[in-house]
């Protein structure tokens, strides 16, 4: 098998001291700040790429990966020490977990929800290490009008098709395209909308997008409507673990989980809530007890942790293949591999093959790491969310002013995050999702260039997408991705009405 | 999740929301006369003018769907965050002292240095999140700034004004 020697040389890489230690670091920080509120790993990774600019790519990227696992096993702990979910995809463990953990299973929902994840990652990781190559292998072949068509369709899943309002995915989606569309167009050399200032001639860095969008954004609006008293930790006494009865109630949940989450992960389809749902939806159904359900069962925790987790490992599919993010943690590391100069898609598994499957490789480390972090150290993690919020939010304040500040020492970006920093407060005030602006800013400037090419290729030709048969198909689907899902809430209003 | 309680069934449209609305018509408008100025590229089947030109009227017909929306009666839900109360009326003065704070100390990072301005911003942080212990809210501030700067500069070689504290460090 190839992908087999591929990936023995890839833990060649991944093994050295150095490596390991840049992993360790990264699931360490990756699960901190999953515990942590107001701070996950997309914030972490942008807050690190200046940091990381002198490290070799390999390790910046095995360590990325380590945060980007790292969150998601740390996301459950919040979930259901603390009820509050980070993201949406940890909806349903802070709903079943909560209870549990109300109901004295604490540690026996943190123990099903860290080796369910592991169970996830590790066959997600597999499923990636066969997958990607071979999709790779077809993708050299899609051509650049395709590739539009694609990334138009990610924008649609990720905006419009499966959110709370996709209007409001939709101006989500062109709030980051007009911003990516700041500074020197590559192809003429023309200045768009600098608006005079020379800073802006080299566009606004993504970094200060992320930065200000998330953590300023969501200091601010913490900070408006902060809770009083504060909030109400469930002690945890003790490692994380499980009974017999435990266990044999949660494996079934947690690779039926794995089945769902990395397939939704995979295909750029709207990220993790989808499946997490699903997941919770089918154990119910499954279940020899359906009443314990929403009183803390604890296969309602198993399976949608597992499919999460799956569906993470499936969003590097996508990513890594095509250069297709579909998650703003996605988006970041695309941007990320941009900043070393690499162009992540298919032919990065040929031009860079030690840096793919040395990461790879660090996903099967990460995740037995991760697993040996979290159930004997749980309560350690559990302590962090004891943290006083004055001084949490303050430091990741500071942290986000380092960060953007040293990515061009220049305070003219301080200012551009602020700016940012509002404008996030009025997303959350207005309940628009933050992820699809950010897949805009990443992903608008390649579309443009990837529709460019299409049109130059074909020497002015429009039709071109619609001759050209992938292309035809895609944005088929990106059209049915729009309309099929008005038409069954149409349906559904009908019906209920 | 959700408050149950206050807004009756039946209302006009919320004004936050209209103004909202109006702002994304508003930047469309703008993106559209910015898209205007663009010269047309030569030699290109497709000039620098194409993409921001969809990009303009895109946010205008998303504007104004919104303000259909809007005027339709909708109003949006603010977000649930880890740490926020939903049911809780929103109070505009802490986030409004952050931002003085942030501001404060970004017009001060080059006169005064890396540390003190952080430090700034660190203070203003924690007095609006409601720490009233001011001694014990310096102190941390000034040891994070230090810490974050002596870490970053000397540990990973990073270039962070030191204002005041040129030659101390």
């Amino acid at each position: 098998m190839e992908a087999l020697s591929a990936l023995l040389a890839g833990f060649d890489t991944a093994l050295t001291p150095m490596n390991l230690l840049w992993a360790l670091i990264g699931v360490t920080l990756g699960t901190l700040v999953g515990v942590l509120p107001g701070i996950g790993p997309a914030l972490t990774v942008a807050l690190l790429l200046p940091v990381t600019a002198k490290l070799p790519p390999v390790s910046a990227f095995i360590m990325f990966a380590g945060i980007y696992y790292g969150g998601m096993f740390g996301g459950s702990t919040t979930s259901i020490l603390l009820n509050t979910p980070g993201e949406s995809s940890s909806i349903i463990t802070a709903l079943e977990g909560n209870r549990m953990a109300r109901r004295g299973r604490a540690a026996a929902a943190l123990a099903t929800a860290a080796i369910g994840s592991f169970v996830a990652g590790t066959i997600g990781t597999i499923l990636l290490t066969f997958a990607a190559p071979a999709i790779a292998d077809v993708a050299v072949q899609i051509p650049p009008s395709a590739k539009f068509a694609l990334m138009l369709l990610a924008f649609i899943t990720i905006s419009a098709t499966f959110g709370g309002s996709p209007l409001r995915g939709l101006i989500s989606l062109f709030f980051g395209l007009a911003i990516g569309l700041v500074g020197t167009d590559l192809q003429s050399g023309q200045a768009r909308f600098t608006l005079g200032a020379p800073e802006l001639l080299d566009g606004i860095e993504f970094v200060t997008v992320v930065i200000g969008l998330f953590a300023v954004g969501e200091t601010l609006y913490v900070a408006s409507r902060l809770r009083r008293g504060g909030a109400s930790v469930i002690p945890l006494a003790g490692n994380a673990r499980m009974n017999r009865e435990d266990w044999r109630r949660s494996w079934k949940p947690w690779l039926r989980g794995t089945a769902l989450g990395f397939p939704f992960g995979a295909v750029p389809a709207g990220g993790a809530e989808i499946p997490t749902f699903l997941s919770y939806t089918l154990e119910k159904k499954l279940s020899k007890h359906p009443e314990e359900f929403g009183q803390g069962a604890i296969e309602g925790v198993a399976g949608p942790e597992a499919a999460n987790n799956a569906a993470a490992a499936g969003v590097l599919v996508p990513l890594l293949t095509l250069g297709l993010p579909t998650s703003a943690t996605a988006a970041i590391l695309l941007a990320a591999f941009q900043g070393y100069g690499l162009q992540p898609g298919p032919l990065l598994f040929v031009t860079s093959p030690e840096l793919v499957w040395g990461l790879i490789a660090s996903l099967y480390i990460g995740n037995v790491m991760l697993l040996a972090l979290n159930l004997p150290l749980a309560p350690l993690w559990a302590r962090l969310l004891l943290i006083p919020r004055p001084f949490l939010y303050a430091a990741i304040l500071v942290f986000s002013t380092v960060g953007v500040y040293s990515l061009n020492n220049s305070v003219f970006d301080l200012y551009l995050l602020a700016l940012f920093g509002l404008i996030g407060y009025g997303m959350r005030r207005f309940d628009f999702p933050v992820t699809p602006a950010i897949i805009g800013v990443v992903l608008g400037p390649a579309a443009e260039s990837q529709f460019r090419t299409a049109v130059q290729a074909s020497s002015g030709d429009f039709t071109v997408f619609l001759r050209q048969p992938l292309s035809a198909f895609i944005l088929l689907l990106v059209l049915a991705a729009l309309v099929v899902p008005q038409v069954l809430r149409w349906r559904a209003r009908r019906t209920t009405a | 999740m959700t408050e149950p309680s206050v807004a009756p069934a039946r209302r006009g449209p919320s004004v936050p929301d209209l103004l909202l609305a109006l702002g994304v018509l508003l930047v469309g408008g703008l993106l559209l006369t910015g898209t205007l100025q663009i010269p047309f590229g030569i030699n290109a089947a497709v000039g620098p003018r194409a993409f921001p030109l969809v990009v303009a009227l895109g946010t205008l017909l998303l504007g104004l769907a919104l303000l259909v929306a809007v005027l339709r009666g909708h109003r949006a839900e603010p977000a649930a965050e880890e740490d926020t109360d939903p049911g809780q009326p929103a109070d505009l003065r802490p986030p409004g002292l952050i931002l003085a704070g942030f501001l404060a100390g970004t017009l001060l990072l080059h006169p005064l240095g890396f540390v003190l301005g952080t430090a700034i911003m660190y203070v203003s942080v924690g007095y609006a999140y409601g720490e009233r212990r001011l001694g014990l809210l310096v102190g941390v501030a000034l040891a994070v700034a230090l810490v974050t700067y002596v870490a970053f500069t000397r540990g990973l070689g990073l270039s962070l004004p030191p204002g005041l504290l040129r030659g101390v460090l």
